[in-house]
């Protein structure tokens, strides 16, 4: 894998930890909460509605470095929609999280997608598209091929998940620490060409051996 | 009973019987103990090690019987303070019943009355207190809330047969967000407190539950179902007949800071979180710093808290003596409990960094001491520089304008 290379070249760096903000969006009752439950408790449970905002971590010993997601588990209603830029800013990454059975949950992830566009540069967060429940094939109201054409245009990382039978739910987080990761070299390599970078480190509690 | 067991506990046993099996010796905690003889397929003890062993289980059997000997006297005491308890609460009802609630308007804000009110509203009398102290400022009747259920039932039976738009004077709401909010309403039934098992599907108060958010949402549109009013909706229905429960609901959540938040009113929010700062930094001065170095913003846990009124994050015999104070002292006890809280776990606080605090403060623990819990709240000073609550409020809202 490609990412192995650049870090670990000094020895200070050789398994450094980064702290990252993954943040779940998505409409209500998508499955937001299962899935970080299920992801960090490997266990399924029905979730109590989420006011505000609820929190999880998971640390992940990669080869290469340390990954501490946190975790910020959104409220799905649309009337919390004014105070959710509390929630994604500063984020590392996002799972834009919709309902296969639900054909309007993916309508409302474009949207979303529309707002993380007008809050971040492109580059700046890695982006997940998440199609959840699969386990309700029988009522699938959306193609996969329609989730993953979307997220191919604007170049999301795309997978359909289910909290409930725990199908590549750790997958998906697994993909985004990897795409983290590998932006973390890139940047690594050429700090120079990404003036923002340092800036989006110090803001981010990132902790770096490099700039 | 004891001398009996542990006679029997002589009896030679056959080898492999340190696992208990004759099953009319019923071992109690800890005066089960047996002292054995070696198996029978061993040399038996030389007679000074049985001996020393005799002494040591004796010894044993003495420390057993005074360890249960302090733990029925425990719970002796336990049983006594629970029944003064019940007394105390037995001669509440009777106060709050033959003195207070027939002398509501002169006696409510009487020191005594605010003393009682303090130690938590007995449950027989908690709603018609919650109802008196709410009040009905907008005049709400039984018929006002038939005439909202009636057409909530309207709305969700053209919604089922997909029929015709239902025209009216809430028409400006669109009909996709009126179909949402029934729908969620329907969702969050069920996801509200589940543990209960009485607000399910086919739960004695399922249908009172979705009644009550379904005329709310005919009766204020503007507003409609927002997710934490089905806890509030809830805890009230525990409390009150349906009607009542409906007139404490709309009047609750019209109160200033609720209509604030259930409005999703962010500028407004921001008020209620700056003035809470202020309370914070006087209060807990050395916990405020922690949070500022560890950009821990108020909105992270005050919004779950505020909008149930505490009532998904605190054990529902603690959110109901939340709630007995808050109707007494208004919107200022909500900030006031969320700084007793923070004073509660100050110590644990001060050694966590950002995502362990708002873990920690998101799911707080199962078991909070209710004891301890209200003394620390009693701890928080509402006033700030001779400024209360309302007064630092009015300046923050004067300098946001």
């Amino acid at each position: 894998m490609a990412q192995r290379e650049a870090l670990g070249t000094s020895p200070e760096e050789i398994h450094p930890t980064y702290p990252y903000k993954v943040v779940l969006l998505g409409s209500t009752s998508v499955g937001k909460s299962s899935l970080a439950y299920r992801y960090v408790k490997n266990d399924f449970k029905e979730s109590l509605p989420t006011v505000g905002c609820s929190f999880f971590t998971q640390t992940l010993n990669m080869e290469v470095a340390t990954v501490k997601l946190e975790i910020w588990d959104t409220a799905g209603q649309e009337k919390y929609h004014s105070v959710c830029h509390l929630y994604y800013r500063g984020a590392h990454a996002a799972l834009l999280v919709y309902d296969i059975a639900n054909k309007e949950t993916l309508n409302k992830a474009k949207l979303w997608m529309r707002d993380l566009e007008k809050e971040f540069l492109p580059n700046e967060i890695v982006i997940a598209l998440v199609g959840n429940k699969v386990d309700l094939a029988a009522e699938r109201e959306v193609a996969t091929e329609e989730g993953e054409e979307f997220a191919r245009t604007r170049g999301l990382l795309f997978m359909e998940t289910s909290a409930k039978s725990n199908h590549q739910v750790n997958d998906i987080f697994l993909a985004i620490a990897r795409e983290l990761l590998q932006r973390e070299q890139e940047k690594a390599r050429a700090p120079s060409l990404h003036g923002r970078s340092t800036v989006t480190l110090g803001e981010s509690r990132v902790r770096t051996g490099c700039c | 009973e004891y001398e009996e067991k542990t006679g029997r506990a002589h009896k030679p046993l056959s080898p492999k019987q340190n696992v208990r099996k004759n099953l009319d010796f019923e071992p109690l905690s800890t005066t089960a103990l047996i002292l054995e003889d070696r198996p029978a397929n061993l040399p038996a003890k030389p007679a000074e090690e049985a001996q020393k062993h005799r002494q040591q289980y004796e010894e044993m059997v003495v420390q057993a019987k005074k360890r249960e000997l302090k733990e029925a006297q425990k719970r002796k005491k336990q049983l006594e303070e629970r029944c003064k308890l019940e007394e105390s609460i037995g001669n509440a009802v009777l106060t709050w019943n033959n003195e207070i609630l027939p002398n509501w308007e002169t006696m409510c804000c009487s020191r005594k009355v605010r003393e009682l009110w303090w130690q938590g509203i007995p449950p027989s009398v908690r709603g018609k207190v919650w109802s008196l102290a709410i009040g009905n400022e907008l005049n709400i009747t039984h018929e006002l809330y038939d005439i909202c259920l009636a057409r909530a039932k309207e709305k969700w039976r053209s919604l089922s047969t997909g029929g015709a738009e239902v025209e009216g004077e809430d028409a400006g709401f669109s009909a996709a967000d009126r179909e949402a909010s029934l729908e969620l309403i329907k969702l969050d039934i069920s996801r509200t407190f589940p543990n209960l098992c009485i607000f399910q599907q086919g739960g004695p108060y399922h249908d009172t539950l979705h009644s009550i958010l379904g005329a709310y949402t005919c009766y204020r549109p503007d507003v409609g179902y927002v997710q934490g009013m089905s806890f509030i909706a809830a805890v009230l229905i525990l409390n009150l007949d349906t009607a009542d429960a409906f007139i404490a609901f709309s009047n609750l959540l019209n109160k200033p800071c609720q209509m604030a938040f259930f409005r999703v009113d962010h500028g407004l929010m921001l008020t209620y979180f700056a003035a809470f700062e202020v309370f914070f930094e006087e209060n807990l001065p050395k916990l405020f710093a922690h949070f500022k170095k560890n950009n821990l913003t108020p909105d992270i846990y005050l919004i779950d808290w505020i909008f149930t009124l505490y009532s998904k994050s605190l054990p529902l015999d603690l959110a109901c003596r939340v709630w007995d104070v808050f109707c007494r002292d208004g919107e200022e006890f909500l900030f006031r409990t969320a700084l007793g809280i923070l004073k509660l776990f100050e110590d644990i606080l001060t050694k966590m960094d950002f995502i362990h605090i708002a873990q920690f403060l998101t799911k707080l623990p199962e078991d909070l001491p209710s004891e301890e819990f209200f003394t620390s709240i009693a701890a928080i000073q509402m006033q700030s520089r001779n400024k209360k609550w309302a007064q630092v409020r009015g300046m923050l809202i004067f300098a946001n304008r």
